[in-house]
């Protein structure tokens, strides 16, 4: 599976849109934890602070450096300082009075840290000031190191917490999205079919009864339409061929026997040509059913492996005696070593049959065909007919196929049905091979057949 | 006189094959459904059996199985309106001697019925075929017109032994077609003709009395006449 095929399912392509949204709600969250728990640690740290203040501030400044001392050695977390106006220390455990402190009886952070007596530098830390007379100050300061303790883990969780979600998630999705992406397939193989006119396939249901599921149900209900649609429209044809066959045939009979019993000359030839058309008419009908009856084929398991060198021994036997009589040079090549296709022998005598035939009928005298069997890299055999005639204009090689098509060069002295080449393209159709229809250089029409487990999905190379 | 039994429940289409069979000098008896028709060919002498694969009741295929399952050896002429390949080898594969797709032709449908009278009365194959002055040594592969020794291609020797196996019988081209080359489809415009314009040149120079003879809008027949 492609990388760049995954990126273009909706699935994948939401997963980086959740993923932001995930990070900015984890942000959010554990930003909240944090801001509330640092209130909640600071909030201690001050309450600490304000109580030991006020039992300091209780006791008689003469006993304050003994009880400093004493309560210094209680907690040794909370640092304390007594100094006089000058800002020497007299009593406590802190070095200096700490920068930028605000002699207010209010705890805020320090902004300078403070230092405790012998340490090399201040610490992070949040403190109080509250004068007590005479100028002296009485400081209390505690380090915040709890509360950035706290911090960093709650910042390293949330760190981890992320990576260690985000990237599980990532792949977790792409996995995800691999399920839907195969069942997709699934129904892109199933389609394949369909779409070269099996309307009797149906796309594959998981029976989850999901998305996925639904959409199938919903193609599956208009393809059980159209193919309902289709046979009623192909039923109304068939049946109109049919119905009309029995009429005519009856008329055949009764031009025959008045044929047979009109001893006038002149009477004979009006019959005889009405005998004519009624069987051209005949014949268009006979191939129409035909056409429709091949259609309504699926590959069976009566196909076999077929030498398409003996098919086209066949064919030259029935057509070499026709190419002689319009002194058309009628030349036969076979490749040795051209590989047995999997098919139906007569079908594939009369899809070659009716293509020869349509040469012999379109090559003017003294022209040339050439029946060639050879090997084709990709489809495996290719049976190509090349003639001499018109050739086959650009713009009509789709409608030859087509029934009752005649091209626009064709002669009237040339009798057909025009339905020799829509029988070969429903040959051709059901073995999943492929007819191919380009100009010679030389001029003159080339018809390749190529014949092959995949010549049907190949891309025209014309 | 020969006799052929009909089974078909369409009135029109049995109406047809009497007419046509009468014409060919054929009597006819005619039966509506399988169970009768069952029970008249295993009782009459009959020549031949039309027989149609669909019919209410015992299906055309039950009838001929069970014909043939009871000893009866009378050939029957499957007609059907399934053209289908497979039900015709299914038609034949069951004890079908020939099988005809509906709507028909009544010339092709007493021709064929013709043939199957033939073979049943000439069951031996001979081994030396012998029209007017001509001659075709099965065992030499070799042919003659009187004395001339006729230089024949493969295919121009299956037809002509076609032919002559069923010499006097109007064939049509669809059963040479079929009998020859043993394929089941519209061979093009005008294949067969052209083939036997090739053998009627090696057969019929100009200085003998043709013995291929074409019948208009139906077929050809080999005869001295």
């Amino acid at each position: 599976m492609k990388l760049g095929e995954l990126s273009r399912i909706s699935t994948v392509r939401l997963l980086p849109v959740y993923g932001i949204l995930f990070v900015l709600w984890s942000v959010l969250l554990i930003g909240w934890v944090q801001y509330d728990t640092k209130r909640y640690l600071s909030g201690v740290v001050d309450e600490i602070l304000r109580q030991r203040m006020h039992y300091l501030s209780n006791i008689d400044r003469d006993h304050l450096p003994e009880v400093i001392a004493q309560t210094g050695a209680l907690d040794l977390r909370v640092l304390q300082g007594l100094f006089d106006q000058q800002g020497r220390k007299i009593a406590g455990n802190i070095e200096r009075i700490p920068e930028g402190v605000l002699i207010d009886g209010v705890v805020h952070s320090l902004p300078g840290g403070a230092q405790q007596m012998g340490a090399k530098e201040p610490v992070r830390a949040r403190g109080l000031a509250k004068g007590i007379g005479n100028g002296e100050v009485l400081i209390l300061a505690r380090a915040t190191s709890v509360v950035d303790q706290v911090n960093s883990i709650i910042y390293r969780s949330l760190f981890w917490g992320l990576t260690l979600t985000i990237i599980p998630g990532l792949i977790g999705g792409l996995w995800l999205a691999r399920g839907p992406l195969r069942r997709i397939r699934a129904i892109e193989s199933a389609a394949q079919p369909i779409m070269r006119g099996d309307l009797h396939q149906r796309l594959p249901m998981s029976g989850r009864r999901d998305e996925l599921d639904m959409l199938a149900g919903i193609v599956n209900s208009m393809l059980d339409e159209i193919e309902r649609l289709m046979s009623e429209v192909k039923g109304v044809c068939d049946s109109i061929a049919h119905d009309l066959r029995t009429p005519l045939t009856r008329l055949r009979s009764q031009l025959h026997r008045m044929h047979r019993e009109a001893n006038d000359g002149a009477h004979a030839g009006v019959v005889e040509q009405a005998i004519l058309d009624v069987d051209s008419l005949l014949d268009r009908f006979r191939a129409l059913l035909r056409i429709s009856e091949l259609e309504d084929m699926h590959r069976r398991a009566g196909f076999t492996e077929v030498r398409l060198a003996s098919t086209l021994d066949h064919v030259r036997e029935i057509y070499t005696p026709l190419a002689e009589d319009k002194h058309i040079a009628f030349t036969f090549e076979i490749a040795p070593d051209v590989p047995t296709v999997r098919g139906d022998p007569n079908l594939l005598l009369e899809a070659v049959s009716n293509i020869v035939d349509n040469a012999i009928k379109f090559t003017p005298a003294n022209g040339s065909i050439r029946l060639r069997l050879i090997k084709d890299a990709d489809a495996g055999a290719r049976i190509d007919v090349i003639d001499s005639g018109p050739g086959i204009q650009n713009s009509e090689r789709e409608a030859v196929l087509q029934r009752f098509y005649r091209g626009t060069c064709s002669n009237k002295d040339v009798s057909g049905s025009g339905l020799g080449l829509s029988i070969v393209a429903a040959i051709v159709k059901l073995h999943g091979f492929r007819l191919q229809i380009v100009d010679h250089p030389g001029g003159g029409a080339w018809l390749s057949l190529l014949c092959g487990p995949n010549a049907g999905q190949l891309r025209s190379a014309s | 006189m020969a006799r052929v039994l009909i089974i078909e429940d369409d009135r029109v289409t049995a109406d047809e094959i009497c007419a046509e069979l009468q014409r060919y000098g054929l009597d006819t008896e005619w039966v509506g459904d399988g169970a009768t028709g069952l029970e008249r060919a295993r009782g009459g002498f009959y020549d031949a059996i039309t027989l149609d694969r669909m019919l209410p009741g015992m299906d055309g295929l039950t009838v001929v199985t069970r014909l043939r399952e009871y000893g009866v050896q009378t050939p029957v002429l499957m007609i059907s309106a399934l053209s289908d390949a497979d039900e015709r080898v299914r038609g034949l594969r069951a004890g079908g001697d020939d099988y005809l797709t509906k709507p028909f032709n009544p010339d092709e449908m007493a021709a064929r019925i013709e043939v199957l009278l033939r073979r049943h009365a000439g069951a031996s194959r001979p081994m030396m075929l012998r029209v007017g002055d001509l001659q075709l040594d099965l065992i030499d592969r070799t042919a003659k017109r009187g004395d001339t020794l006729l230089d024949l291609l493969p295919t121009e020797f299956r037809l002509l032994e076609f032919l002559m196996r069923h010499s006097g019988r109007v064939l049509t081209r669809t059963m040479i077609f079929e009998a020859v080359w043993g394929y089941h489809f519209d061979p093009g415009t005008n294949v067969i003709e052209v083939h036997i314009g090739r053998l009627r040149r090696k057969l019929d120079p100009p200085e003998r009395e043709p013995l291929i003879h074409t019948v208009r809008g139906v077929g050809y027949v080999l005869e001295a006449r």
